[in-house]
């Protein structure tokens, strides 16, 4: 495990550029804590509210322990990874996909589709705000847009402490608050009996639910290893992570979908504040979204200094931070109140981002350990590849595998666009890197030497 | 100069026994909320003070004081989840649903406040005492 010499600088905070130090390490804990921050989040439920427009509660909770089981495999590699080297995502792709390839790989990963987060999340809390108490010049849409992004900007503009304190303030109360929701729908809907009756007209294949689930949170299994990177064991991430989207997703999951059985309202805060929760409705959008998407804002910083070199950590939260509050803005006033693109943009993720996590995981645990014989190192003077085609390809062709099979039915071994995604990389990239070994050739381009700051 | 290590663990223990007795008093109005509704909520949040309390007590109190950082994270971790559940009393006491009787709901909602206000001052307090940082 590379430790940074005494000549590094932490110029752009939070060790974006370089491995976490032995004396910052967190108990399993607080990195569990940090995770169940990030998931405290209303648009997981709502996320159950899209699948209770599919499936029966039973269905609802198989479809979600399946795609959450897998979530937990998948997440908790790559928070191995992360445990082993104290490297964040943007670190750890350098050797998978190149220097520059990193930078894409940053971008595809977190730097745009985590602005995009941001701006969704921001536009569903200025949402919440509004339906809660309509009105008021402060709570319209694009005004709750405004004040919500600068109070989830100031959390992560003091950078990670922060947000594990807020994470830590919150969460007990947050899960309180769903569990009290939950049997409040089920009180005033005809009980649990009314529960298990209720179901959709049609009920959708398996497959479909399963990529829905996977899909929602594959891109947060891809940076599981810039929370993991603080856990005292190895194994803290992989551990903490796996129990929290295993347990902890499929109730919330679960959850919103039942919310949304029992009262019919596709918006699960409108039923919420129909049951009489009041400020405690208000009070479970505004902590729940707010720890989600500092976490949004300072995961995107991290990636941009990797991606650009310049400005710190703090200065990429502002810019950040305002360009989502921005679009969160403008669309909540332009284009009302839809759930169409959050659920677009999660079906987005499950093609493009996953297949770079399946080439992290194939370069780590595969090719580095038992063919090339290098252990993952960063500092000062580490030298990396340029480009590493083989990474680059099967990236790509994996997110357009997983599209295609989705889009145009393209007949893959699971059937499940994301999985299909991941299965193609791993593979790809695997007979690749190996073919182009054995055969003598150079497939990692070019030379890129670390400097003092990481970069 | 550093705190005395014994008045650190004492003040944790006093601390969370503070949030015990509390938790037992909301525990104790469940039966006089006048309402199921207020009943179970009480029973939910007094309960889970009542048990972190009763769990991490023993555990803080058996700890040594020659490391005073064994003593604190056990504390600050009870006393965050009844801290937290101090919050939650205080958004739902009042709320329409839950139909509690205007004085023991504005007596649940005051408790609320205190367990907000000193686990707070408590969490703040342990957390400088012992040099340990508030997330553990």
């Amino acid at each position: 495990m590379a430790q940074p010499s005494k000549e590094v600088r932490d110029v752009y905070g939070d060790y974006a550029t370089l491995t976490v130090p032995t004396e910052e390490l967190r108990s399993t804990l607080n990195v569990f804590m940090v995770y169940m921050g990030v998931l405290a989040v209303v648009a997981a439920i709502f996320a159950g509210s899209g699948l209770a427009q599919m499936y029966d509660p039973a269905t609802t909770i198989t479809v979600a322990l399946i795609g959450n089981a897998m979530l937990a495999i998948f997440g908790g590699l790559i928070a191995y990874i992360g445990g082993s080297t104290r490297a964040n995502t943007y670190l750890l792709l350098r050797y998978p996909l190149g220097r520059i390839g990193a930078m894409i790989g940053s971008l595809v990963v977190s730097a745009l589709p985590l602005i995009i987060w941001f701006a969704v999340e921001t536009w569903l809390f200025g949402i919440t705000v509004n339906v809660i108490y309509p009105g008021h010049p402060l709570t319209s849409i694009a005004a709750a847009s405004v004040w919500g992004g600068i109070l989830m900007m100031l959390t992560a503009y003091y950078g990670f402490r922060a947000i594990a304190l807020l994470s830590y303030i919150t969460v007990p109360f947050w899960y309180a608050l769903i569990v009290i929701g939950f049997f409040g729908a089920v009180d005033i809907s005809g009980g649990f009996e009314a529960l298990w009756k209720a179901r959709p007209e049609t009920i959708a294949p398996l497959g479909i639910g399963i990529t829905y689930v996977f899909g929602l949170y594959a891109s947060g299994c891809v940076i599981t290893s810039d929370v993991a990177r603080y856990g005292v064991k190895r194994w803290s991430g992989s551990i903490a992570w796996a129990a929290h989207v295993l347990i902890f997703m499929t109730v919330l999951l679960f959850t919103g979908a039942a919310m949304t059985l029992l009262t019919g309202s596709p918006n699960v805060i409108v039923a919420i504040a129909k049951i009489g929760l009041g400020v405690g409705a208000l009070l479970l959008a505004i902590l729940g979204q707010w720890t989600t998407n500092d976490n949004n804002l300072w995961s995107a910083s991290l990636a941009w200094i990797n991606i650009v070199g310049k400005l710190n950590k703090r200065q990429w939260v502002i810019i950040i931070g305002v360009i989502g509050t921005a679009i969160a803005a403008v669309w909540g006033g332009i284009w009302g109140m839809s759930l169409d693109p959050f659920i677009a943009f999660g079906v987005f993720l499950g093609y493009f981002i996953p297949p770079v996590g399946a080439v992290l995981i194939a370069d780590y645990y595969i090719f580095s350990r038992y063919v090339v014989k290098r252990t993952y190192r960063f500092g000062p003077g580490t030298k990396y590849s340029i480009v590493n085609i083989p990474g680059i390809i099967a990236m790509v062709a994996g997110g357009l595998a997983g599209w295609a099979a989705t889009t145009f039915g393209l007949k893959l071994p699971t059937g499940i666009g994301t999985l299909d995604a991941i299965i193609v990389a791993f593979i790809l990239y695997l007979v690749l890197a190996i073919g182009l070994y054995k055969a003598g050739v150079k497939f990692e381009v070019g030379e890129w030497v670390e400097r003092p700051t990481g970069f | 100069m550093s705190a005395d290590p014994r008045k650190i663990k004492k003040f944790a223990e006093i601390s969370i026994i503070i949030m015990l007795v509390l938790g037992i008093v909301t525990l104790g109005l469940a039966p006089s909320t006048g309402n199921y509704r207020g009943f179970y909520l009480s029973i939910f949040l007094g309960g889970v003070i009542v048990a972190v309390s009763v769990i991490y007590l023993p555990i803080v109190h058996t700890r040594k004081v020659e490391n005073i950082k064994e003593v604190a994270v056990p504390a600050i971790q009870s006393l965050w989840v009844s801290t937290s559940m101090g919050l939650g009393y205080v958004v739902t006491a009042l709320a329409p649903y839950f139909q509690i009787v205007l004085p023991v709901a504005i007596a649940l909602f005051i408790i609320g406040w205190i367990m907000l206000i000193y686990g707070s001052y408590a969490l703040l307090r342990l957390s400088k005492e012992a040099k340990v940082p508030l997330a553990v």
